[in-house]
């Protein structure tokens, strides 16, 4: 059965102050409540002043996501219960958003744009002694209340999950290009997903955080929906909650009708005209997108499109990595290699993304010359990388340290020959023209002597000595 | 002295029940051009450190962090703060019945209302006999409407000409923060002081502080009236049409002219002004569910039924009616044919006023289509009637254009209010009038 997908994506903005007060954004490592004031509690009598170097963030994103802006825009008051909310409605944009109407291109595929707004985000919710269904109560923080959000709804253009990670990938990175997000923020970017089969009814499931969550959530709701139907019943429309431990969605509401949240104009704010003019101010600040970046680093350094790729999608901070050390050693091709492999496999390992290692380009660079001038061999470099990354220290020191310099001649020799001497097997497999076993040969002695010598200089040995 | 004004304030709110709040003592913050002069604040208006309730028992206990700008602005030139007067909840009503708290009473004859919403405001400052002026706030006519009631003068500003930060809201696209007083020089001084630009109200116009003052010329010549016919019509007392007809002709003999306008538009006025109101009230109303501040009560049950039980027992009646009103105006289905349409028939409004300003000055009516009835009279109404008395006051509320009420006279020994509205930002226009009649009848 062809599934149909959309999304809504929620991201927190990167700006200093609160959307519509002056408390600040930064609401990690603080107190709860520290970061409020009365207007971002709601108090009687305080009013909402918006914050314009959140629009000139929207403006940016609907415009890198080739969207038709509207020359004037309003806000709106969006109500309901709930106790995250300090006003019990919150400010957001129905009629008339900053943008509609546009589109990103993944591979072979547009998918639609339909708007971006902005919008308030709500408190943060604890659930004590239990998860959202089964809490026994509830403490809210209204550190979070108030942060400026965009909003950008899809066509429901997606058919299969992959497509929805490539767009979500892809979304991110842009974000991150515009610097107006960060990714490393955890509930930085939020996704309400809606899955449905063809024909069938559709289910939205809410709140997801993290990319490979959206995947997984999607996933199990299709094979669900499927079950649903195979059992001859029909699939409900409702909202699911996606639970991240068992990656499973339970049902949260039945949704028989569209929520109706009685949106009107919010009279506080008055309406706001985006002219030509700042438009224009804005298109100076519009930095180069990850797409322009990746046709960049192809043409300009030599790397190839899949590499480029890597580098900027991974985080945009690996490929401004790339190019800072690129600045201070002239050896791209060499450079790229050995971030998407080594650095990357390395990092990932740990957990940890480029931005928050110990990892800078100079002391990289020392890695990547001991290498080239054979002071150690690519393979222990591979060994140089993991400690490297974990500690930040200098190579050259790991190198010294750990005594991982070349060993010399004589003892690569008397090494060889006691190889020679042990696998005498191999040697006439190597005599009949096994080509196996002389890369067997060779990594006997890379054993022996702990990866201290050139592979090539090992098989050049062995053939003279056999 | 001010400790003796602060006695005389309790006395008169024993007989009249005109204040919810009264200042413990009296602070000033140096001289100005209010210094000497007692302000007392309609509720809904927040004072740092003094209880704001905005007239509802759901707000009680309430202590605001903040002063509301136009009180900061009054603290500024030296002014004292009172007290917070009483009010219809959250302005909900034309006669202050519909408060959490004690009904006031109009000095003039206890038997009867101060008018509303701004009531305790009004009966204030007919009782007082010190120099004394009031903060009121309109938002379909709670300045002139008690103003014409207890026999004083109440100007209501354009829209935008003053900050609204700090005012508990009602309907935040009309509410107008104003001044009630014994003589209209009382009123225009008031108003130079708390308009001006405010950086924390986005709705607030960006117009340099002005002396309203200036404007009390004692000439009227030339003066072009126009006389609203549609405010004539049925339901408006012929005694209170008689009078205002005579003050007409007596600003005719100071040299004004006059002629008889049309607002076509007048009487669909009401429907969208209510419909307006209750919709932008239920939503300003729903952050009062005794979770952060005011009323509290043992939590029982999940959040919708503590927030529900708070609310049952926080709000009036009235209160209670409007949520439900507004909420229905805005539900799907109903938002089109209700409130999206309600904001088309308020512009409709506006053009009507701003035709008829493109050839006359001001526009001349009554204020009221009735002297302040008994509260025996009142409790016999119906909420449609109690709405329909603001016949007279909610259009040019909708349109936002600025108003004053000036005494013109007795009906049965009550007062009648003269209303005088002028064009958008035409304050001074309508000052001039109303100090000109003021000083000549």
């Amino acid at each position: 059965m062809k599934a149909i997908m959309g999304l809504e994506i929620h991201v927190h903005l990167l700006t200093d102050s609160k959307f519509f007060c002056r408390c600040p954004t930064d609401y990690e490592n603080k107190e709860p409540n520290e970061n409020t004031c009365p207007i971002c509690c709601g108090f009687p009598g305080s009013k909402p002043k918006a914050n314009k170097k959140v629009i000139d963030c929207t403006i940016m994103v609907a415009k890198a996501l080739n969207c038709k802006i509207n020359p004037q825009m309003f806000f709106s008051r969006k109500s309901y219960f709930y106790p995250d909310m300090p006003k019990n409605f919150q400010i957001t944009q129905y009629e008339i958003p900053l943008a509609t109407k546009g589109y990103l291109e993944i591979t072979n595929k547009k998918i639609g744009i339909t708007r971006v707004h902005m919008e308030e985000d709500p408190a943060k919710l604890f659930h004590i002694g239990g998860d959202i269904l089964s809490a026994k109560y509830i403490l809210a923080d209204y550190n979070r209340a108030g942060i400026p959000l965009i909003e950008i709804v899809t066509d429901p253009d997606f058919r299969t999950t992959k497509e929805v990670r490539e767009f979500l990938t892809k979304i991110s990175s842009i974000l991150e290009h515009l610097e107006v997000y960060d990714s490393s923020k955890e509930a930085a970017l939020r996704v309400d997903a809606n899955v449905s089969l063809e024909g069938g009814e559709r289910v939205e499931i809410k709140n997801i955080t993290g990319f490979k969550n959206v995947e997984k959530g999607l996933n199990y709701e299709m094979v669900r929906q499927e079950s649903v139907r195979r059992m001859g019943m029909e699939v409900q429309r409702e909202t699911r909650h996606f639970n991240a431990e068992t990656r499973t969605t339970a049902s949260l509401r039945k949704k028989e009708f569209e929520e109706d949240y009685g949106y009107i104009f919010e009279p506080d704010l008055t309406r706001i005209e985006i002219s030509d003019k700042w438009l224009k101010e804005i298109d100076k600040k519009m930095p180069e997108l990850p797409d322009q970046r990746i046709e960049r680093l192809v043409k300009d350094y030599g790397v190839t499109r899949y590499q480029a790729r890597v580098v900027v999608y991974t985080d945009k901070a690996l490929a401004d990595f790339f190019e800072e050390c690129c600045k201070i050693y002239k050896k791209p091709v060499d450079i790229i290699k050995w971030i998407v492999t080594d650095l990357l496999k390395s990092l990932n390992w740990n957990k940890v993304t480029i931005r928050k290692s110990k990892v800078k380009p100079k002391t990289f660079i020392e890695l990547l010359k001991l290498i080239d001038t054979g002071k150690i061999t690519a393979r222990l470099g591979k060994e140089v990388i993991k400690d490297y990354v974990v500690t930040g220290k200098s190579p050259k020191e790991i190198v010294e340290k750990k005594g991982l310099t070349l060993i010399d001649e004589d003892k690569l020799i008397k090494s060889v020959k006691e190889v020679i001497k042990k696998n005498s097997q191999a040697v006439e497999d190597y005599k009949k023209g096994k080509k196996k076993a002389m890369e067997y040969l060779i990594g006997q002695v890379l054993r022996k002597i702990k990866a201290r010598a050139d592979p090539n200089k090992i098989r050049r040995l062995i053939e003279k000595l056999v | 002295m001010k400790q003796d004004i602060l006695k005389k304030a309790k006395e008169i709110n024993e007989k009249f029940n005109v204040f919810i709040t009264i200042a413990d003592k009296v602070e000033t913050s140096g001289k100005g051009k209010l210094s000497g002069i007692a302000i007392s604040v309609k509720d809904n208006i927040c004072t740092k450190g003094m209880q704001s309730t905005a007239g509802s028992r759901i707000l009680e206990g309430y202590i605001p962090p903040f002063d509301a700008t136009v009180v900061e602005k009054c603290r500024k030139e030296g002014a004292f703060i009172i007290g917070k007067t009483t009010e219809d909840e959250f302005g909900f009503g034309t006669f202050s019945i519909n408060t959490g708290f004690d009904v006031p009473k109009n000095p003039l004859d206890p038997e009867r209302s101060c008018g509303g919403s701004s009531g305790g405001a009004a009966g204030l400052t007919v009782a007082v006999d010190f120099p004394h002026i009031a903060i009121g706030e309109s938002t379909g006519g709670s300045i002139s409407c008690p103003a014409a009631f207890c026999g004083v003068v109440g100007l209501t500003p354009t829209y935008g000409r003053v900050s609204r930060w700090g005012l508990i809201d009602y309907g935040n696209s009309l509410d107008k923060i104003g001044s009630i007083s014994k003589t209209v020089k009382d009123t225009a001084l008031l108003l130079s002081v708390i308009s001006g630009p405010d950086e924390y109200d986005s709705t607030v116009l960006q117009l340099k502080q002005e002396d309203f003052t200036k404007h009390l010329k004692d000439s009227v010549k030339g003066i072009k009236i126009g006389i609203p016919k549609e405010y004539f019509g049925e339901g408006v007392d012929e005694k209170i049409t008689k009078l205002v007809w005579q003050a007409i002709k007596k600003l005719e003999s100071l040299g004004a002219n006059y002629k008889e306008v049309s607002l076509p538009h007048t009487k669909y006025a009401l429907s969208s002004y209510y419909i307006i109101a209750m919709a932008e009230a239920s939503t300003n109303l729903a952050k009062l569910c005794g979770m952060r501040y005011g009323l509290h009560k043992p939590i029982k049950g999940n959040y919708d039924e503590y927030f529900s039980e708070v609310r049952s027992q926080g709000f009036t009646e009235e209160a209670k009616r409007r949520i439900i009103l507004g909420t229905f105006t805005r539900m799907a289905g109903f938002r089109e044919a209700y409130y999206l349409k309600a904001l088309k028939v308020r512009t409709k409004v506006i053009q009507d006023f701003k035709k008829a300003f493109k050839n006359y000055d001001v526009l001349i009516a009554p204020t009221m289509p009735v002297v302040a009835p008994r509260f025996d009279e009142i409790a016999k109404l119906e909420p449609i009637q109690h709405y329909t008395m603001d016949i007279l006051t909610v259009g040019p509320n909708l349109a936002g254009i600025p108003m004053i009420s000036v005494p013109c006279g007795l009906v049965d020994e009550l007062p009648v209010g003269l209303h005088i509205m002028g064009d958008h930002l035409q304050e001074g226009k309508i000052i001039q009038v109303a100090h000109t009649f003021e000083v000549n009848k």
